[in-house]
């Protein structure tokens, strides 16, 4: 998987007529709590203010309802339950991320705060061993920026599972 | 020369002509000597094999090349119809489809030859015509002769005038020894795309030489400014033959008339006499002409004119994606004029723009109409999905060796094209089932006293935003008992369960998947995949499916589906602090109630209602909301919703009020609850969740 991308990056590169950047990702920087999470930015396609969610009744608890991004029905889901936290606060921070997965389909992720861009390679980032920590499920790795350190998602993970 | 274009064309008047084959065929069956029904079918062949074989489809031109001959035959009186010709003829019909299938998918045509049909074929023409061709022979002669008495006045590129640059182009042809012709191309009088024929004429004699004049002119005969006909000078180094087959190869081109073109040498005199000439022709000629161009001099001319094609209307083939283009965007403008209705509602509550209003209702009247007409583009007759059943039908009365009828009324009832594709299946698997399952076997229903020849009914007619379409027989109903013992027998339920089972229940458990009570499984149905297919398949239409049934009597299956499936008329409520759209479609009244009137039975809320009573279902419980009114602030609001003939009260607190609503998709990621039908989005651009009524009952 992660080769794949550095394939896609090289030959991006290639055709911008760039010099090569090995094994470098960008990731969006956001704040969960006391804990700061990097979304890798390919699969970001917005990042819209808070607005009013409509609740879905009948679904998990992390599902927060469904939001009209410029016409479109979206679902938003909340990253702190999703991530064993506690629920969210809704401050003037508060924003929703757009991802958008495979077959075009968008999902919007509620976040305490959106920091900044983050350009890692391979070398500040450490992998996770998969204990039993359920958190660790869902990440790719942990970088090192600026003696912080950033949790990386692994947003697949985080949507496969749509089961509480 | 490149076909592709036509490709799609091709494909759709393939498709037509088959199934006009497959009706006609159909009604020979029944009235073996009707001239009409004969000459129809000879004219589908033989259009059909001059499309496959203008398309390079070598494989179909022989196989309708064939069964031309055998119409041909019959047409002359030579061959009689009989029962066996008949089934064969569908085996080709089947085989052409097939083809067609092949094409569709990969523009190629496959490889199989359909040896064996094209043998029978061979058969039925060659023991037939052994005795009788003496008799053939005699009628041909006539035929010839009428034709060379016909040719000099039907051959009217004689008086095209020709003008001194083309005269020029003549003379030089002469000097360059190549041949000059005269050709006058009749198209069929059946064909729909008249310009389109002639341009393949166009192109095909383009490749043989040079077309120096034409009549009408070019461009009008683009336009389709000409009547059957059209006259042609043309310069080629080819043979006559070679020319006549190329324009011959076009298909719908009736007739063709070419001769050498002789310059005339004095001009004047061979205009007037040309004018002369055209006038006392064309008064007389332009009408027999017409009539007699179809090679079939046999036929009455009266009778002919009895089946030829109805006018046809004026129409445009669109895309369904630009249809799909439109219709979101006519979903736009609907939401946009929403959030303008609110809008315009909040500033008029400050006391602002009075006169805003009447300029939103004149836009609302507008995009309601616009939303109309658009609908009514892709709507579609539901006659293209169950025109094939008929023959089906018979089929599987060969098949099953029963003797059945397919009645079908409401044809013409119009659904949206995505619908209409989609139903196609369903339908056939209910009938095959009603044929199978649901009539009895002719000795059984003799021994019942009914009528040997069991009947299947297909009727469709619209009610209210709904069409329903019912697929009804005579035949044995549903055995209750059966199915429950079967159920039982398959541990899908435990026989205590299926002590306290309702009818509806049992018949309900019809449609849970690899559930099939016949007691043999036969090739037509009892796979096991059957009814939960139809269920899931209507259901993903928004549809519905309903059985009535009687024992001994027959079923009735009901499907009722939605006319419009982007956008509805929905009611707003408020329930807590939420709206909820609910489809006008559903709601039957409303009702404000005091909450004495709520009666408990057997636990359950209900309420009496002009002698019916009706159960109360509170909407804030089952969508979780904690909702701040209650019952002692004074009166409820029910809304009164029915599905089939069974109702329910929804308590909701606030009606806002009726609206147009679109309906929006909410993704594959949540997995909504089935309450839920989808989402809309608001005038001041919240998202509310429509409520589907029927999955509350």
């Amino acid at each position: 998987m992660d080769e794949v991308k550095v394939m896609d990056e090289q030959k991006r590169a290639e055709s911008l007529n760039r010099p090569i950047e090995y094994d470098t990702t960008q990731y969006i920087v956001t704040q969960l709590g006391e804990e700061q999470y990097g979304i890798d930015i390919k699969l970001i396609s917005n990042i819209v203010r808070m607005q009013k969610i409509t609740r879905v009744p009948k679904v998990s608890p992390y599902i927060r309802g469904v939001i009209n991004l410029r016409g479109e029905v979206i679902p938003v889901i909340s990253l702190r339950l999703k991530m064993g936290l506690s629920d969210d606060e809704i401050t003037k921070k508060t924003r929703i991320i757009i991802l958008t997965l495979e077959q075009h389909e968008s999902i919007g992720v509620l976040v305490d705060e959106v920091k900044e861009v983050v350009t890692l390679d391979e070398e500040h980032v450490e992998k996770v061993s998969y204990d039993k920590d359920d958190k660790a499920k869902f990440l790719s790795g942990v970088g090192k920026y600026d003696e912080k350190l950033i949790s990386l998602l692994e947003i697949n993970a985080v949507l496969a599972e749509s089961e509480p | 020369m490149d076909t592709s274009q036509y490709l799609e064309i091709f494909l759709d008047e393939t498709k037509e002509h088959l199934q006009n084959l497959n009706t006609q065929i159909l009604d020979l069956e029944q009235e073996p000597d009707n001239m009409d029904t004969i000459n129809e079918i000879f004219r589908a062949a033989h259009s059909l094999k001059g499309m496959a074989g203008t398309m390079g489809y070598k494989r179909m031109q022989t196989l309708t090349h064939d069964m031309e001959n055998v119409f041909s035959e019959v047409r002359n009186g030579t061959i009689k119809v009989q029962p066996e010709m008949i089934d064969t003829l569908f085996k080709c019909l089947d085989a052409l489809e097939e083809y067609l299938a092949n094409i569709q998918q990969t523009t190629d045509e496959g490889t199989n030859d359909n040896a064996d049909l094209i043998k029978v074929l061979n058969d039925i023409l060659n023991n037939e015509k052994g005795g009788t061709a003496a008799p053939a022979q005699v009628k041909e002669e006539p035929k010839a002769a009428e034709k060379s008495t016909e040719n000099n006045e039907k051959e009217k590129w004689r008086q095209i005038k020709i003008n001194d640059t083309e005269r020029m182009l003549v003379e030089k042809a002469y000097q360059d020894s190549l041949k000059v012709y005269g050709i006058t191309v009749y198209v069929d009088e059946a064909c729909v795309l008249k310009a389109a024929r002639a341009f393949l004429v166009f192109k095909a004699l383009e490749k043989l030489g040079e077309i120096i004049v034409s009549q009408p002119t070019a461009q009008d005969i683009e336009d389709e400014k000409f009547d059957l006909t059209f006259s042609l000078v043309f310069i080629s180094g080819n043979t006559k033959d070679e020319v006549v087959a190329a324009v011959k190869s076009v298909s719908e081109i009736a007739e063709v008339y070419c001769d050498e073109f002789v310059l005339p040498e004095t001009e004047k005199k061979a205009e007037s006499e040309t004018k002369k000439v055209s006038e006392s022709t064309e008064t007389k000629e332009a009408a027999p002409a017409a009539k007699s161009s179809a090679p079939a001099p046999v036929a009455k001319p009266d009778a002919k004119k009895a089946v030829s094609k109805p006018v046809v209307n004026r129409t445009v083939r669109v895309d369904i994606e630009k249809l799909d283009g439109l219709m979101n965007l006519v979903s736009e403008l609907i939401i946009a004029k929403n959030s303008l209705v609110s809008a315009a509602t909040a500033s008029q509550s400050n006391g602002e723009g009075a006169g805003v209003n009447e300029q939103i209702e004149y836009l609302e009247s507008v995009t309601t109409n616009l939303h109309e007409s658009v609908m009514k583009v892709r709507m579609v007759p539901i006659e293209s999905v169950v025109a094939k059943f008929p023959r089906m039908i018979r089929d599987l009365s060969k098949k099953l060796d029963k003797k059945m009828e397919l009645y079908m009324t409401g044809e013409d009832t119009e659904l949206d094209r995505t619908v209409v594709d989609e139903i196609g299946d369903p339908l056939m698997h209910m009938l095959r089932n009603s044929a199978d399952h649901g009539l009895e076997p002719n000795d059984v229903r003799v021994a019942n006293g009914k009528p040997e020849v069991g009947s299947i009914f297909l009727d469709a007619y619209q009610d209210g935003n709904n069409v329903v379409i019912e697929v009804r027989d005579d035949g044995a109903g549903i055995n209750t008992e059966a199915v429950k013992n079967k159920a039982i027998e398959r541990g899908t339920i435990t026989p205590e369960q299926a002590e306290n089972m309702s009818e509806k229940e049992i018949i309900d458990l019809l449609f849970l998947p690899s559930f099939s009570t016949a007691k043999q499984v036969t090739d037509v149905s009892g796979r096991g995949v059957g009814l939960d297919v139809v269920k899931s398949k209507i259901e993903a239409l928004s549809g519905e499916v309903e059985v009535k049934t009687k024992l001994g009597e027959g079923s009735t299956f009901t499907i009722r589906l939605p006319l419009t499936l982007a956008i509805i008329q929905a009611l707003m409520v408020v329930i807590g602090n939420e709206k909820y759209a609910i489809s006008l479609g559903s709601i039957q009244t409303i009702e404000d109630i005091s909450p004495e009137d709520v009666k408990l039975v057997q636990a359950k809320e209900v309420i009496h209602i002009r002698g019916t009573v009706i159960p109360i279902i509170r909407l804030n419980k089952i969508l979780d909301i904690e909702s701040e009114k209650n019952d002692e602030n004074g009166r409820m609001t029910v809304i009164i919703v029915k599905k089939g003939d069974k109702q329910a009260g929804l308590v909701v607190d606030e009606l806002i009020g009726q609206q147009e609503i679109v309906i929006k998709s909410m993704g594959k990621f949540i997995k909504v609850p089935k309450i839920i039908s989808g989402a809309t989005i608001l005038g001041n651009g919240e998202v509310a969740l429509i409520l589907d009524a029927n999955a509350l009952i």
